[in-house]
């Protein structure tokens, strides 16, 4: 069966476009409301789409974008075999010393590595590392932990944007577009840099400035024996020899001609590979188990269900209404479409999901293409959209995943995160990222 | 059949108004690892654990799922260890005490009981079934000796 003729057999007589819409709609909004697990409701969504008729499993399976499934995945289990090596603890404590363990040091520093590590690692993955470390430092430096955490959400979030794997809708974008590692990091890492500078400032007039320990709290956290955080040096080496490669792999992915998710599948297939070498099998099955179970399945299954609904609503036709309104809101002005894109995504990222939203985005944006001078000069848009999507996470409480989970574990170590007092600091310093980013885009693009 | 031949009716028990110290000190001379705590009335509060006393010298970012789950970088030493101790015996047992997962009531089966010890309960409180109020604890130790008293019957 095929979706052309399928499409037209919708359930009650119902025009495709009608029926795709209400599905796509109600789907978002009950993954809003987080009342039932958001991959559930992409699942069911992207079902009953199949069911009433508006398209057929090949044409939903055609719609999944395994590229962006596999990278995640990939990148997810080289993540999950790396940290029993305890190396990122390691990296968190040495930098900590580096700043003598003064406590606005050790807030610079722990943002400072957090935001590397979202660079190349999944944002709710590196704050999951790297909270503990802070919590013990706070704790031992006996300074208020909020103002850590806080640091450690905004650069999760900003320096998840600066490359291809930093944040998914980078990830999504990149399959979609073609655009590559380097793309990313000539076109991104630099601004976000910037950005990343200008937000320790702010912070460091609110908190850090403020922030006091005695000498002798400062010598516990001087005390740490950071080589002792390494509970697997061999694993260490094959790991820090792995993800060595995979970068590389990203980086020549152009001159190679291999996917992401290749190099990402590819690499955590290596990395299993020597962590077993001369194993019994029954510890190669626990430990390939534990490495695979440990993916964030919850994501990856959400992604798929996503990519089903959009492709849905882009077959009904929503898609090209919904670009055509876009175009007639900025006049068809290129300049205009760009920066609206740009602060459209920010606002709207910091209330709802900026995945679905990115999902949606991608394929409106390229059904611009014609209007706005062809594929190739859509550049801007995505760095736009990426810029936006990614930032606008900052801006409350509920902007991003990686918010959500510094929230609860603040909330578990007894460190309380109130939607309106995260907002009040939060919400302006997002704004002046993505100002940043339209002079940004302004100046080297437009 | 009722499982009073399976559980103890003489046990050591904390009110819940006592300290840290007192439980501890109990717990050295019982030589025990979990005691049950009461309210006025002698209905069950919980269990003071030895656990929840550990992860009151814990750090936070080892006490959370997927936190830290090695310590040996962090060079405290005994008498660091024995200031938090200080910091928290006078605490009430009531701040460390935590209902358990499972309690049995005097009319439980003996072979439920057994189940429960498999599962990995420890010291499995039993309490009347209206108001709560404790009247015994099941450990593995009273069921070794119930058995044994069976076999030689």
């Amino acid at each position: 069966m095929h979706g052309e003729t399928h499409a037209a057999a919708i359930l009650f007589g119902l025009p495709a476009l009608g029926v795709a819409t209400t599905l796509f709609v109600g789907t978002y909004i009950v993954i809003m409301t987080d009342k039932v697990n958001r991959a559930i409701v992409a699942l069911l969504g992207a079902g009953l789409l199949i069911l009433v008729g508006v398209m057929t499993q090949s044409d939903a399976l055609a719609a999944v974008d395994f590229n962006t499934l596999g990278l995640l995945l990939g990148m997810m289990l080289i993540v999950n075999i790396t940290r029993r090596s305890g190396l990122f603890q390691y990296v968190a404590i040495w930098s900590a010393k580096k700043v003598k363990a003064s406590p606005w040091g050790v807030m610079l520093m722990m943002s400072i590595v957090t935001a590397f590590f979202s660079a190349f690692l999944d944002n709710v993955t590196t704050v999951l590392l790297t909270v503990p470390v802070t919590l013990l430092m706070t704790e031992e430096l006996k300074v208020k932990p909020y103002p850590y955490l806080f640091a450690q959400i905004f650069a999760s979030n900003i320096g998840g944007t600066a490359t291809l794997i930093g944040d998914p809708p980078n990830i999504m974008i990149g399959s979609a577009t073609g655009l590559t590692f380097n793309d990313f990091a000539f076109h991104l890492t630099p601004i976000i840099a910037v950005i990343m500078v200008a937000t320790m400032v702010p912070l460091y007039y609110v908190w850090g400035r403020h922030l006091v320990a005695t000498e002798e709290n400062r010598r516990h956290v001087m005390s740490f024996n950071e080589s002792q955080s390494i509970t697997d040096a061999r694993l260490l080496k094959q790991s820090l020899a792995v993800i060595a490669l995979v970068i590389v792999g990203f980086m020549l992915q152009r001159q190679i001609g291999i996917e992401p998710a290749t190099i990402a599948i590819f690499g955590a297939a290596v990395l299993m590979l020597l962590d077993n070498l001369g194993r019994d099998s029954e510890t190669q099955s626990k430990n390939v188990h534990a490495a695979l179970s440990e993916a964030e399945w919850i994501t990856l299954m959400f992604f798929l269900g996503l990519f089903v609904l959009v492709h849905g609503i882009q077959k009904a036709g929503l898609i090209d209404l919904m670009a055509q309104a876009l175009l007639k809101a900025t006049g068809g002005d290129f300049n205009v479409t760009t920066l609206a894109i740009l602060w459209a995504s920010a606002i709207l990222s910091a209330f709802i999901d900026n995945i679905p939203f990115v999902a949606t985005m991608i394929p409106l944006i390229k059904s611009m293409a014609p209007n706005l001078g062809g594929d190739a000069a859509l550049l801007p848009l995505w760095w736009a959209l990426s810029l936006g999507a990614c930032l606008g996470g900052n801006g409350t409480l509920i902007g991003a995943s990686a918010n959500l989970v510094v929230a609860g574990l603040a909330d578990r170590a007894g460190i309380a995160f109130r939607f309106v007092e995260f907002l009040k600091v939060a919400f302006p310093l997002m704004l002046l990222s993505i100002l940043i980013s339209h002079a940004y885009l302004y100046a080297r693009y437009l | 059949m009722g499982s009073e031949a399976i559980y103890s009716t003489t046990f050591a028990s904390l009110k819940d108004t006592d300290t840290v110290a007192d439980a501890t000190a109990r717990m050295l001379t019982d030589r025990v690892s979990d005691l049950p705590v009461v309210d006025a009335s002698g209905a069950l509060v919980g269990l003071f654990r030895l656990d929840r006393l550990y992860a009151a010298l814990l750090p936070r970012g080892a006490l959370l799922d997927g936190g830290l789950t090695d310590l040996a970088f962090v060079s405290d030493t005994l008498g660091q260890l024995r200031e938090k101790m200080r910091e928290i015996e006078h605490c009430p047992v009531r701040e460390f005490t935590a209902m358990p997962e499972h309690v049995v009531h005097p009319e439980t089966p003996p072979l439920q009981i057994v189940l429960l010890l498999h599962q990995g309960a420890n010291n499995i409180p039993v309490v009347s079934p209206d108001g709560g109020k404790l009247v015994g604890m099941a450990s593995a130790r009273d069921v070794l000796a119930a058995l044994g008293k069976r076999a030689s019957a």
